[in-house]
């Protein structure tokens, strides 16, 4: 079997919901040995967030939760009991790196953040990511990422012209800030190897999901437009949009069509049999500018087309075409189904089912999925034993304690 | 100030729209990012809006900010002697990202073997639409068609209305964010082992995972979400998650469970101006989270009509400002539907100084305002931004400087198109 990127490379995770927990799954899928640290009094909310296992609540039953936290480890430590910080003191020194999603102050209320970890352990590598960043007027507001998406301006950029917004679907942002944590975070664990020297890493969600709208905001600042929300209008393309195509299975389908050229326009309406169309159709310029009778055009044409018959017509005289997915439809996907994306995994409670799989190929050092996420407290002895040496006596008066729940 | 992270190591980026984040997360991070374009230039100079509405090759704003703090070297692939050049950069280089169709680089003799066997320690990423093994690894796509691939389009927009994409285009940020998250990884290892590694980047597969597990809905749940405008698409009880105000929308769950102190905190701001209902003030919200656990009730769909009705009429006498500064103020979870101009005046991003401003020469000294650091490090800080290149800007001091071309080598090779 080929080694992993990361093997030998060890987390302490604290982080729940979903930036952090995808953050440390990158870690976690290519090798790293990542704990994640829960309470039972103050569980990953996600734990009870649906899809459920056939539908059905249980703590241990959510598929949000299993999709981000494949290949880790999980220990329960209720972490406002004094004897549980001593714990998670004593796992530090072994941690190459800490990474938490809290509020800023929660850490720093346990004595646990970076001033204080790195007492014990001069080298590691601490990453928080919050929503607004660790300083500031606002760094205490709590929140989730669906606020961000409206905070750092994806919401108001995403609708129909002149209407209501129409969001992307939940937590956006949620999804940004991720690849980019894990690039400096590597970037720091090299760096360290390098150099000997750990740090801590900021990352506000804020602001790192803002370089998805860098070009906005630059333009802005240049020459005060503001960007507003022009449906699937485009500069660069006409026709440029979805378009309705027959129903499958009582379901809608709609195909994805983008004209850049006029190869393209010839090439589509080639495929939709050379229909007689407007003369102000008849040059990029005046399809660009009259965009909406351009969609009427082309969804009259494609109404009664399959979308993945017409799909592949486009395509062959090099038009880019695709239909609109559902999510039903992903995982029939034949170029999805083709990269090996969906990862079938046993989980002690929900059986088995598909996960989403890695969106890259290492192709000397594959990620995978080495496991289905860790029930609630599953690993808690095995880490205490093995990594603290505690014996099964300790751990069950720890246990009757209140420690670890 | 260059960042010491990645100080030393080079990257060769060829990548167009669905990777040009890579490198500049690379640049970010101190590493020396040549932008190899072709004499014509990076398709990206040519993408709208430009500034002022007026185009010309330094002035697409994407370019701008997507390819700032690279270097370029013009190079015609097309030619013997431009791949003769690259893979003599390539001997020289840590990374290289590209973002080709399936095959090209193979069928210019430049592919991941030839190049290993020039330098094995490269890491050469390549960003593909929909992978390299599947029916559609030929396929064309333009940003949207991968945004409708991975299935964020269906999920966006009003029934009855066609499904959209986010205006500013998303698909090609994240795949370019991917590749750099997976070269790092790559990175690691190579440092470790010496051995460099191809990586393949599936741009639908990163929009997958932007859908917040909507994608396990139909198989947990017998039934996919839809789009719904201003409601989420949650199954059997449409949500409303952006309401109006005096002067725009606010986003804003209406929950209870653990987010209960927010949605008390909530109901006695509209007390105190006599827009809570009864129930609203009775009710025990740590109770209340209709439809996660089980379905909601009858009853319990009446109250969210209510709530989000009274909500709503509470929020539209008051501006976004009033209202975030108030929730703020009460721990509310909830948050302005922020245009650019309001994000650029926004007090927490300035108190971080996260803009900072970029000294430009395009058609004479200008200073623009770019977003800053995408994380702050306590030890190596990122680099700050510097402008994008012109094109070819760095044609002496990359083939003079790194790979020893004379001057009149250089000469030659611009006489024969090569650069």
């Amino acid at each position: 079997m080929a080694p992993f990127a990361l093997d030998g490379i060890r987390v302490l995770d604290f982080t729940w919901i979903a930036v952090g927990p995808i953050t440390t799954k990158y870690l976690a899928d290519n090798g790293a040995d990542v704990i994640k640290i829960e309470s039972s009094t103050h569980i990953d909310v996600l734990r009870a967030a649906p899809p459920y296992a056939d539908g059905k609540f249980g703590i241990n039953r959510s598929q949000f939760f299993a999709d981000y936290n494949t290949s880790k480890r999980g220990v329960t430590l209720n972490l406002s009991h004094p004897r549980a910080r001593e714990l998670v003191m004593r796992l530090v020194p072994w941690a190459d790196i800490v990474v938490e999603n809290f509020t800023p102050k929660v850490m720093r209320g346990w004595e646990m953040d970076y001033e204080h970890l790195r007492q014990v352990k001069p080298d590691i590598i601490m990453l928080s990511s919050c929503l607004q960043g660790q300083t500031g007027p606002q760094a205490a507001m709590p929140g989730f990422g669906q606020l961000m998406g409206a905070l750092s301006g994806f919401y108001y950029v995403s609708g129909y012209p002149g209407g209501d917004p129409a969001p992307p679907y939940g937590a956006y942002t949620d999804f940004i800030t991720p690849r980019l944590a894990v690039a400096v975070l590597v970037a720091a664990l090299d760096y360290r190897r390098r150099t000997g020297q750990g740090q801590y890493i900021d990352v506000s969600q804020f602001e790192a999901s803002l370089h998805f709208l860098a070009p906005a905001l630059i333009d802005y600042f240049a020459t005060g437009r503001v960007l507003q929300a022009q449906g699937n209008r485009s500069e660069r393309y006409a026709p440029h949009g979805a378009y309705r195509c027959r129903d499958e299975h009582g379901s809608e389908r709609w195909i994805s069509i983008a004209i850049g050229d006029e190869a393209q326009w010839q090439g589509l309406l080639g495929v939709l049999g050379n229909p007689r169309c407007e003369e102000r159709f008849a040059t990029m310029l005046g399809r660009l500018e009259n965009p909406d009778a351009l969609d009427d055009f082309v969804g009259a044409q494609v109404r009664e087309r399959g979308a993945w018959e017409l799909t592949a017509a486009l395509q062959a005289v090099g038009v880019a075409a695709y239909p609109v997915q559902s999510c039903l439809d992903l995982h029939q996907d034949e170029n999805l189904d083709a990269f090996g994306f969906w990862n079938w995994l046993e989980h002690q409670e929900m059986g088995s089912a598909p996960y989403m799989g890695v969106a890259h190929r290492l192709d000397a050092t594959p990620g995978q999925l080495r496991s289905a996420a860790p029930a609630l407290g599953q690993h808690t002895d095995e880490v205490l034993q093995e990594m603290m040496g505690l014996s099964a006596e300790e751990i069950a008066q720890l246990r009757k304690d209140g420690v670890l729940m | 100030m260059p960042c010491e992270l990645l100080k030393g190591f080079r990257m060769l980026d060829l990548a167009d729209e669905k990777g040009a984040m890579c490198g500049k997360m690379f640049a970010d991070m101190g590493a020396e990012v040549i932008k190899v374009e072709p004499p014509g230039g990076c398709m990206t100079r040519r993408i709208p809006p430009f500034l002022g509405d007026r185009s010309g090759s330094d002035r697409s704003l994407y370019f701008l900010a997507y390819q700032a703090g690279k270097r370029s070297v013009t190079l015609n692939l097309e030619t013997a002697d431009g791949r003769r050049l690259l893979s003599e950069l390539a001997r020289k280089a840590d990374f290289l990202v590209e973002s080709f169709p399936v095959g090209h680089m193979e069928s210019l003799g430049l592919g991941y073997q030839a190049l290993a066997g020039v330098n094995p320690r490269l890491i050469y990423a390549s960003i593909t639409p929909f992978g390299d093994r599947g029916p559609g690894r030929n396929y064309k796509a333009a940003d949207i068609n991968v945004w409708a691939a991975g299935g964020n389009m269906y999920l966006m927009g009003e029934q009855g209305r066609p499904p959209l994409q986010i205006s500013a285009p998303q698909a090609g940020l994240h795949a370019g964010a991917e590749a750099g998250a997976a070269a790092m990884i790559a990175h690691y290892a190579r440092q470790g082992s010496g051995q460099g590694q191809h990586i393949v980047i599936d741009m639908q597969a990163c929009v997958v995972w932007t859908l917040m597990n909507a994608q396990a809905f139909p198989i947990m749940h017998g039934a996919s979400m839809t789009r719904n405008g201003v409601f989420s698409g949650a199954l059997r009880l449409a949500r409303k998650m952006v309401f109006r105000c005096a002067d725009g929308h606010i986003s804003m769950l209406l929950t209870g469970g653990t987010a209960a102190p927010s949605i008390s905190a909530l109901v006695q701001w509209m007390d105190e101006k006599g827009f809570a209902a009864d129930w609203m003030k009775k009710q025990k919200w740590s109770a209340w989270a209709p439809g996660v656990i089980s379905d909601a009730s009858d009853y319990e769909v009446e109250q969210i009509h209510d709530i989000e009705d009274r909500v709503e009429r509470f929020f539209i006498t008051m501006t976004k400002r009033e209202i975030y500064a108030g929730g703020l103020k009460r721990r509310i979870l909830l948050s302005p539907v922020n245009t650019v101009a309001e994000i650029a005046a926004d007090d927490q991003l300035r108190a971080r100084e996260f803009f900072v401003p970029v000294a430009h020469d395009i058609d004479g000294p200008v200073t623009f305002t770019f977003p800053g650091a995408f994380a702050k490090l306590s030890a190596t800080a990122l680099a700050a931004p510097t402008p994008a290149p012109k094109l070819g800007e760095h044609n002496e001091q990359i083939y003079g400087g790194l790979l020893g071309l004379a001057a009149h080598e250089l000469a030659m090779l611009r006489a024969v198109d090569a650069i």
